[in-house]
């Protein structure tokens, strides 16, 4: 993001107390309110703010082909299909384009880390509210510690 | 031109193609497998292997590919995210190539609990449009790591497409989506209801797709009105119209009904634009192949042209 963002970022994962605070708070918040499943590098502003990662299969690119008509899931058929909820949401609040996003594969090293930080750091797509999607390249970047 | 497959030689010259489709069997003998290609051999250009189907374990796709290129047919192979992290895919990418398999088809795969190992691990690590944007990278000479792959193998991409699952224009999107990660060509579920899939296929045409990517509709012969009830009630993300289902119970000879009603659907295929190919899958009825090709008047199949011989113009994707 920035050399002030990336800093803090820098600090925090330096402080194991501290950035634990920061998982904790950001798990908090998350998890409660989207269903986080802690994959570190979060897409949610993409989706419409429903969490693809709930998804039995975790597709990140769009639903399976088992979607059934009521819209539920094709695994447990009394809950929804979680790109159904993401679609409707996205129709809802006009944001619709942003599905068209092609997500790179998970990098597994960021698994349970804060996406937060991660964002920070600049090891992953900032949560680009405002602004239409553009390819960003992002540099490699070490893996944060898992404290 | 991408691998010079025959089922991409084919369509590139504007052939209307015909796939078949084969479960590997459930045991360590190849004989079966050599045997069904002679329901294939001559009336299919293709033949589809698939990869543990609904999660039930049988001998794995490369193999069976290997084999069927054994029994005289190409193989469309198929690779799932199920089973396979990102290293294991690349890899078994790059044996099935050295070992002369041409096609292969992206997908995600069945969820495992629907099959005979529900308590196993789903790995899940690429969904299929990341994996269609892999097998793409491995043709450009990439591993997905970024790392120099030398030689390169040359696939000829497959994706599948739902068009009866909700919500119509998620599905476009996912298409489009694996379109621009890579796919050559699509394979779609079985049509029963004529018209969603009609819907279907004109969002597809508004939007160009048919022009960018192969399309390969599938078709599927039943035996009784009992698998359609199974199919609309079991299997997710089909639809299945309550006139199919009145029409084969009421047929005198259900058997002959369902293969009227699939070669009906062919006919029909064959003159829909946009469609440019139709995909078999006889769910263990392989033998009724060779009958449905030739009621349907697609034989006898063409013979493809050398890669020379293939004029650059019908190459839509190169
Ligand atoms: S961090 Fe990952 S798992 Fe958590 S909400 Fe965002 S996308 Fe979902
Ligand atoms: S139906 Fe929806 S939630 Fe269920 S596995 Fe498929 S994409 Fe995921």
């Amino acid at each position: 993001m920035s050399k002030f963002t990336e800093a803090i970022a820098e600090f925090t994962e330096k402080h194991p107390t501290l950035y634990r605070c920061v998982l904790l708070g950001e798990n908090m918040f998350k998890k409660a309110i989207f269903g986080c499943q802690d994959c570190g590098q979060c897409v949610l502003s993409y989706n419409a703010f429903v969490c693809c990662m709930r998804c039995p299969k975790q597709m990140r690119n769009g639903p399976c082909g088992g979607t059934r008509a009521n819209g539920r899931c094709e695994v447990y058929p009394n809950r929804p299909c979680i790109w159904w909820l993401i679609y409707k949401r996205a129709k809802w609040m006009g944001r619709a384009a942003k599905l068209k996003k092609y997500h790179v594969p998970v990098d597994r090293r960021l698994e349970h880390t804060s996406a937060w930080m991660n964002m920070f750091a600049g090891r992953i797509l900032p949560l680009d509210l405002s602004k239409e999607l553009r390819e960003i390249e992002l540099p490699k970047k070490e893996p944060p510690p898992k404290w | 031109m991408v691998s010079g497959s025959r089922l991409e030689r084919l369509l590139r010259q504007g052939e209307f193609v015909v796939c078949g489709e084969m479960s590997p069997p459930q045991g360590a003998d190849k004989a079966p497998i050599l045997k069904k290609c002679e329901y294939f051999r001559g009336y299919v250009d293709a033949v589809n292997l698939t990869d543990n189907q609904t999660a039930i374990v049988r001998m794995s796709s490369i193999v069976s590919s290997f084999f069927v290129l054994e029994g005289g047919c190409e193989p469309i192979m198929q690779m799932t995210c199920r089973d396979r992290n990102r290293l294991a895919q690349q890899s078994d990418l790059l044996g099935a190539y050295a070992i002369g398999i041409r096609n292969v088809l992206c997908l995600t795969g069945d969820y495992q609990t629907f099959g005979n190992q529900g308590d196993a691990k789903g790995v899940f690590d690429l969904d299929s449009v990341q994996l269609i944007h892999t097998v793409a990278d491995m043709n450009r000479g990439r591993l997905l790591s970024g790392d120099e792959l030398k030689p390169p193998p040359a696939f000829f991409i497959g994706g599948a497409a739902n068009p009866f699952a909700e919500p119509l224009e998620m599905r476009i999107i996912r298409l489009e989506k694996k379109v621009a990660a890579g796919v050559h060509f699509i394979q779609t579920q079985p049509v029963f209801d004529w018209s969603r899939f009609e819907k279907w296929m004109s969002a597809v045409r508004d939007v160009g797709l048919d022009e960018k990517v192969f399309i390969i509709v599938g078709v599927m012969p039943v035996r009784s009105a009992k698998a359609l009830l199974y199919m609309r009630d079991e299997v997710p993300g089909m639809s299945i119209p309550d006139e199919c289902i009145k029409r084969m119970e009421s047929a005198q000879d259900p058997k002959e009904e369902g293969i009227r009603m699939c070669v009906e659907t062919m006919q029909r295929l064959r003159n829909t634009p946009g469609v440019r190919g139709i995909h078999i899958m006889p769910v263990m009825w392989e033998s009724i192949t060779p009958r449905l090709v030739e009621e349907a008047g697609l034989l006898p199949r063409p013979e493809p042209l050398s890669i020379e011989e293939t004029s650059p113009e019908t190459a839509e994707t190169s």
